[in-house]
């Protein structure tokens, strides 16, 4: 287990310095930075104030330098100033990643409650009726886009009830009347598709788990199905099934991405969206970060709960 | 030796026993109804994609604002748009513009990143280890955010967005190429073929690929509609394919403005994009039940 545990967290934070490396490069590889945009048609190319702001970015300095000093901010919790807003990018990102988080979160949790007793019943009732329809609704929640759904969930609901979200954010700490009332169809638009997801999973593992010899030795001792299914085949599959809970909170850290901005909500993916626009290479650098990170912890968690629950299995692969 | 006259054989066996064509369709239909939907949607789809024309004479850029945000009717089956575009026609015409994009993109990521995943699987060692870490860099990102940032930072065109969706799905093909290549290394055919005196670049391209192949196809397949989705998402967020060329995403997030008022300009290339990703996936299913028997 130990050597095992360093062995990964070692890999991941190669990756993780890897892919901070790209994601500085990334920003810069292209023409346009911010100093072109500030000084736009005016013709000031070349000039003195072209020089003095390159200089005040760091942009004056060569690529290695930037990203060193830039890597010894994030180490000690500093990501640098917004260069189009001028406040701390770590502050952005925290708040705007709480919103993400938050909707995530609630993704999670109701993609877990609708998906999972879907894909059980399905699993459960291979072939028959149910099993087909549980099954055509995974299918159409799969292939609908997330940001389509949405929008046909907007004007059904205020055509219907006459009702449309709030256009301004707020906390749950501060409203949480407010903040339900705006995170509603987000949350609807992007759980119909991770439910569907879910579902399907957990129909393929019951379906699976049936062919095994631990529950054909079951059914042939003639232990009711009640017993097979609650006491055999539930408790083998919530293995997979729990660690399926990771690979769907990183899928939802991309889809609010065009959620968010469909939504107005002012989460990381649409921080990203607006850095970008603006060449503010701070704040697409530090939202960039975050999000990699994430994803890289959650299945860094999940590979370490794999291992804990199974030994056998080993790194690389 | 023996393998091509065995073959044929069956064919004549099978041939002999077999019904007719009709009566094949329709037990085929009635055995495995989604496959069939499926191939029946695709091919609709394609030919909608190779010839737009057959199905509508309407330009899908022909501005006429005196019938601006006019509803689905009898003269515009699908509404216009706020210039007075014909919904219809820009969603037909989008078909070839969307669905090249994303079948081309994914093209290149499985042309890169099944040549990469081959080398790397069946030379291993130091190849092995420089793409492992490239690959793991890429996958670090979830795919939109990674397409988001790649065309946000080189800016919206159409060859910017096939760079941004091929570079996202490399590494996918890459695992695919290299564990398929592994374990063909393993195999008695591929030490046979060195016992003869093959070079080992003729064994990889010769023989090894050629069984790797279906697994690749078979990926090209699942992921078809997940690019699909991105290649729509990113033109939705502005930074795909620009207006005035017709792309279901491009046209979604022009009628983003009005949905309220005008839903019909989103509402039905967003059915084309559920329609068009439903039936790969009905395809990708029958394919993988009939590997799996």
């Amino acid at each position: 287990m130990g050597a095992y545990l360093v062995k990964r967290l070692a890999a991941s934070v190669v990756t993780a310095i890897l892919s901070s490396m790209a994601v500085f490069l990334l920003v810069r590889a292209v023409p346009g930075d911010v100093v072109a945009q500030m000084l736009g048609q005016s013709g000031a190319r070349g000039s003195a104030a072209e020089e003095s702001l390159r200089r005040f970015f760091g942009l004056d300095q060569p690529l290695w330098q930037q990203y060193l000093s830039w890597l010894w901010g994030v180490l000690q919790g500093d990501l640098g100033e917004s260069w189009v807003r001028g406040r701390p990018v770590a502050q952005m990102v925290v708040n705007a990643f709480m919103v993400t988080l938050q909707l995530g979160l609630m993704t999670l949790v109701f993609a877990t409650v609708i998906g999972v007793p879907l894909g059980l019943v399905a699993g459960l009732y291979e072939g028959r009726r149910i099993d087909s329809l549980i099954q055509g609704f995974n299918i159409l929640g799969l292939s609908a886009p997330v940001f389509w759904l949405g929008l046909m969930l907007l004007v059904v609901v205020s055509q219907t009830f006459a009702w449309s979200p709030p256009l301004i954010y707020r906390t749950p700490g501060r409203d949480l009347g407010q903040n339900l009332e705006i995170m509603l169809l987000p949350l609807l638009s992007l759980g119909v598709l991770q439910a569907a997801a879910y579902s399907q999973f957990t129909r393929q593992c019951v379906v699976s788990a049936f062919s095994q010899d631990y529950v054909r030795t079951a059914v042939a001792k003639g232990l009711p199905m009640r017993v097979v299914f609650f006491k055999h085949i539930l408790r083998n599959i919530m293995i997979p099934l729990v660690t399926f809970m990771g690979l769907i909170l990183i899928q939802i850290l991309g889809g609010t991405v065009v959620i968010e901005t469909l939504f107005a909500l002012p989460g990381l993916g649409r921080l990203l969206i607006s850095a970008i626009e603006t060449r503010d290479y701070p704040v697409v650098q530090g939202a960039l970060l975050l999000v990699v990170f994430t994803a890289l912890l959650v299945n860094l968690l999940v590979d370490m709960l794999y291992h804990v629950i199974d030994p056998r299995v080993r790194v690389g692969g | 030796m023996s393998a091509p006259a065995a073959a044929s054989g069956n064919t004549a066996a099978a041939t002999a026993g077999t019904p007719g064509l009709a009566t094949q369709l329709r037990r085929f239909v009635r055995r495995e109804p989604s496959f069939a939907l499926g191939l029946v949607l695709f091919g609709l789809i394609l030919l909608i994609a190779a010839f737009p024309q057959l199905f509508t004479a309407k330009s899908p850029t022909a501005i006429d604002t005196g019938s601006a945000l006019r509803a689905p009717g009898a003269e515009h089956w699908f509404g216009t748009d706020e210039v007075g575009r014909d919904i219809f026609a820009r969603t037909i015409h989008g078909t070839r513009v969307t669905l090249s994009i994303v079948a081309g993109s994914m093209l290149i990521s499985a042309l890169v990143g099944g040549f990469f995943g081959l080398i790397a699987g069946f030379a291993g060692r130091a190849t092995d280890m420089i793409a492992g870490r490239a690959v793991d860099v890429i996958l670090s990102f979830p795919p939109i955010v990674l397409g988001v940032v790649i065309s946000g930072v080189l800016g919206p065109s159409i060859t910017n967005l096939v760079i941004a969706l091929s570079v996202v799905y490399i590494p996918v093909f890459f695992r695919i190429a290299r564990s398929g290549a592994i374990s063909e290394s393993g195999r008695t055919y591929v030490e046979a073929a060195r016992s003869v005196g093959l070079t080992e670049r003729a064994i990889l391209f010769g023989h090894v690929m050629r069984n790797v192949l279906p697994l690749i196809l078979v990926q090209y397949m699942i992921l078809f509609p997940l690019v699909l989705q991105i290649q729509a998402a990113l033109g939705f967020l502005g930074l795909g394919v620009q207006p005035p060329t017709p792309d279901w995403g491009a046209i979604l997030e022009q009628g983003k403005n009005y949905i309220l008022f005008a839903p019909w300009i989103s509402l039905f290339p967003g059915l084309f994009i559920l329609v068009a990703a439903l039936a790969v996936t009905l395809i990708g299913r029958g394919l993988q039940k009939r590997m799996d028997r």
